[in-house]
């Protein structure tokens, strides 16, 4: 149900939010030799990281801590006046720091897995922080929690946030799935080679929508469903669910959406099943949207992925210009009848969705307009 | 004026505003090595030992859980994923064996909490490449390497749907699995909610629990809840927010605590004491039952749970 989004704050392999979108309208890229594990024994030779010249260790809650910090004073929130919970989804946690003891490190205590300590220390005052695991769609799950949080009355403002640091676990299922390492991730591409990790978090302040303040975007719905289908094969039919539940939920129609941020994994499932859903659900119902993707960029951030796709889609409501597929040179056959943008294009969007699908098939899909 | 058990129901913009109530529809405790629990429980509370002894009996080691689910479809689980299976096989009430799904139920949601799930896959992954390279691990094991794994294999063995969370937030897990299963409910994101806790107990999860909880064993566990409204036809005790009424008992920190009676669900430990609650009150120990999880680390949770208006005692 409708939320207002008052503050956004990133952190990419591209930079923090102003920095990341003028990135993605210049067609950058951030990707750069793997600095986390042997490329060699992984298969896995680039990564679009962040390097903030610290040490690896819990740097996903560092980076979470810092967005999360960021965004309660973008957004003029005091969680000690108000009732504030904060939601952290994730897809990997900090099993990296799992690796590194299973490999020679110290053991350390479970609790450092989630990030309750983290945004605790690093916005006094909240309620309570509570970590959702839901791979590379979680920071859309924690979006529709909080706007069901809102809408119940349940808190007066929800600080939500995403985060993924690379692990060299999933690292190896990347590499092993492909014959040679991919070169870079290239979205709806009829040439691409697979996914690579990008390190990412993210952070955004949800408030009820008859909070009076400035805010940044409406976020109008958030659709969720599982598609019960595959441990790791996407489903066509899960995913227009989880579409659907979204437009029916926001009380739209399809042809209202005019811009789509994309999942856009680069992978041989995920690109061809989020086309073919797309057409299914918008264009069959009378939409013509443009359709971008970013991890051609930013790598995929998998946990935050969502929220870094959010941030994007309200850039490009009050910019009026949406940055195109980084990597996409011809686009797949199975996107015939999809416009994708090749470079910055100008464009007044007014409904614009935004595509998040992790493994086991768990689908979230938000729709965002102007405040 | 709403009861306290109830809260505002879903303010969609094409329906109306009504309390929406959740209810306990069924439940089971998964606790393999348990037996013991059931008496401490039954004497602490002072209620028939036969009750809690039958529905903490036969809950199978993860090695064995082929003979609650059939043998096929277990490889390369892991044992808190089998664990949660046998959990919500029983709490569904299925004889024996594998039962496929008839097809994909839309309007039921899987929450389930846990976080040690899957660290002994990822320090094995992690050792392999070290030791043999990225070649050498399977990629069978790839849902694995993900954390949601527990949530999404429920959702996939049974044909659930609707939304798929995996809450992992330590000692609070359980309880936030449980309210997050409340909202979807309320906010009218699915008819039913399976909410399932489970813990391994494993040599990494035991370390990674020990050098944070040194004070409670860490023991391997699933627990499961089915969760509906009122609204649909079915009784079970009613679940609500901790509102400072005086509950009749007390289970989780503060009361009787299986973690320092028996060991520590971790994770799970919100949704087993949630079901030991529910047994409870079904052996008929006077409600409301307050039932709690965390510690000072991660925070507490606490939630109210008292018999089905009507059930006549």
């Amino acid at each position: 149900m409708p939320a207002r989004l008052t503050a956004s704050e990133l952190r990419t392999c591209l930079g923090d939010g102003d920095r990341t979108f003028a990135g993605l309208l210049a067609g950058a890229s951030g990707i750069g030799p793997l600095r986390h594990g042997d490329p060699t024994a992984l298969n896995v030779a680039h990564g679009y990281h962040i390097d903030d010249g610290a040490d690896r260790a819990f740097a996903a809650s560092r980076w979470v801590a810092d967005c999360a910090a960021r965004a309660v004073a973008a957004g003029g929130l005091d969680p000690r006046r108000r009732r504030v919970i904060a939601l952290v989804g994730t897809g990997l946690r900090e099993l990296a720091a799992v690796e590194a003891y299973a490999t020679g490190g110290d053991a350390f205590g479970a609790h450092r897995l989630h990030f309750g300590d983290a945004v605790h220390a690093a916005v006094p005052g909240l309620r309570e922080v509570v970590t959702v695991s839901n791979a590379c769609s979680a920071g859309g799950h924690v979006l529709a929690l909080a706007e069901d949080l809102l809408m119940l009355a349940d808190a007066d403002a929800v600080l939500v946030c995403g985060v993924d640091a690379t692990t060299e676990s999933m690292l190896a299922m990347i590499g092993r799935v492909v014959d040679h390492p991919t070169e870079a991730v290239r979205p709806f591409d009829a040439d691409r080679q697979g996914v690579l990790l990008g390190d990412g978090a993210a952070a955004a302040v949800l408030v009820p929508d008859d909070d009076t303040r400035p805010a940044l975007a409406r976020v109008v719905a958030t659709g969720l469903s599982c598609d019960a289908h595959h441990e790791t094969a996407p489903s066509v039919a899960g995913i227009t669910r989880a579409m659907r539940d979204a437009l029916a939920r926001a009380g739209r129609e399809p042809a209202e959406v005019d811009l789509v941020v994309a999942h856009g994994t680069g992978t041989a499932l995920n690109d061809p099943a989020e086309c073919e859903a797309l057409r299914q659900v918008l264009v069959a119902g009378g939409a013509d949207p443009l359709v971008t993707a970013v991890k051609g960029a930013t790598g995929h951030t998998s946990g935050a992925a969502a929220l870094v796709n959010l941030d994007v889609a309200r850039r490009c409501l009050s910019q009026r210009r949406v940055p195109p597929v980084v990597g996409l040179r011809q686009p797949l056959p199975e996107g015939t009848g999809l416009r994708f943008p090749t470079v910055a294009t100008g464009h007044t969007a007014r409904l614009v969705q935004s595509d998040a699908f992790g493994f086991g098939g768990v689908n979230a899909v938000t729709l965002v307009e102007a405040p | 004026m709403t009861s306290p058990l109830t809260a505002p129901g879903p303010t969609r913009s094409t329906g109306t505003t009504a309390p929406v109530t959740v209810r306990v529809a069924g439940w089971s405790l998964h606790l393999p090595e348990a037996d013991g629990l059931a008496a401490d429980l039954a004497a602490w509370s002072d209620t028939s030992a036969s009750r809690l002894t039958a529905t903490l009996a036969d809950a199978v080691p993860a090695d064995r859980a082929h003979q609650v689910l059939g043998r096929k479809g277990l490889l390369y689980k892991e044992p808190a994923t089998r664990l949660a299976l046998c959990a919500v096989h029983r709490a569904l009430g299925l004889p024996p064996g594998r039962h496929l799904p008839d097809g994909v139920d839309p309007r039921t949601a899987v929450v389930v909490a846990g976080n040690l799930g899957n660290v002994a896959t990822v320090a094995d992954l992690a050792r392999t490449v070290h030791a043999e390279g990225g070649r050498a691990v399977s990629p069978l094991a790839a849902p694995n390497a993900s954390s949601n794994v527990v949530a999404s294999t429920v959702a996939l063995w049974f044909g659930l749907g609707a939304a798929n969370l995996m809450v992992c937030s330590g000692a609070t897990a359980g309880l936030d699995a449980v309210r997050a299963a409340m909202l979807l409910l309320r906010a009218g994101r699915a008819d039913r909610v399976l909410v399932v806790g489970a813990e391994p107990a494993d040599e990494v999860a035991t370390e990674l629990h020990q050098a944070g909880r040194p004070a409670f064993p860490l023991r391997a566990g699933a627990a499961c809840l089915v969760l509906t409204t009122t609204a649909v036809p079915g009784t079970g005790p009613v679940l609500g927010p901790s509102d400072g009424r005086a509950a009749y008992r007390r289970i989780g920190p503060g009361g009787f605590d299986p973690a320092a009676r028996w060991g520590d669900c971790y994770g799970a430990a919100g949704v087993v004491n949630l079901a030991l609650a529910a047994t409870l009150l079904d052996a008929g120990l006077p409600g409301p039952v307050a039932v709690a999880c965390g510690d000072d680390t991660d925070g507490r949770r606490e939630l109210l749970l008292d018999a089905a208006p009507g059930a006549g005692r």
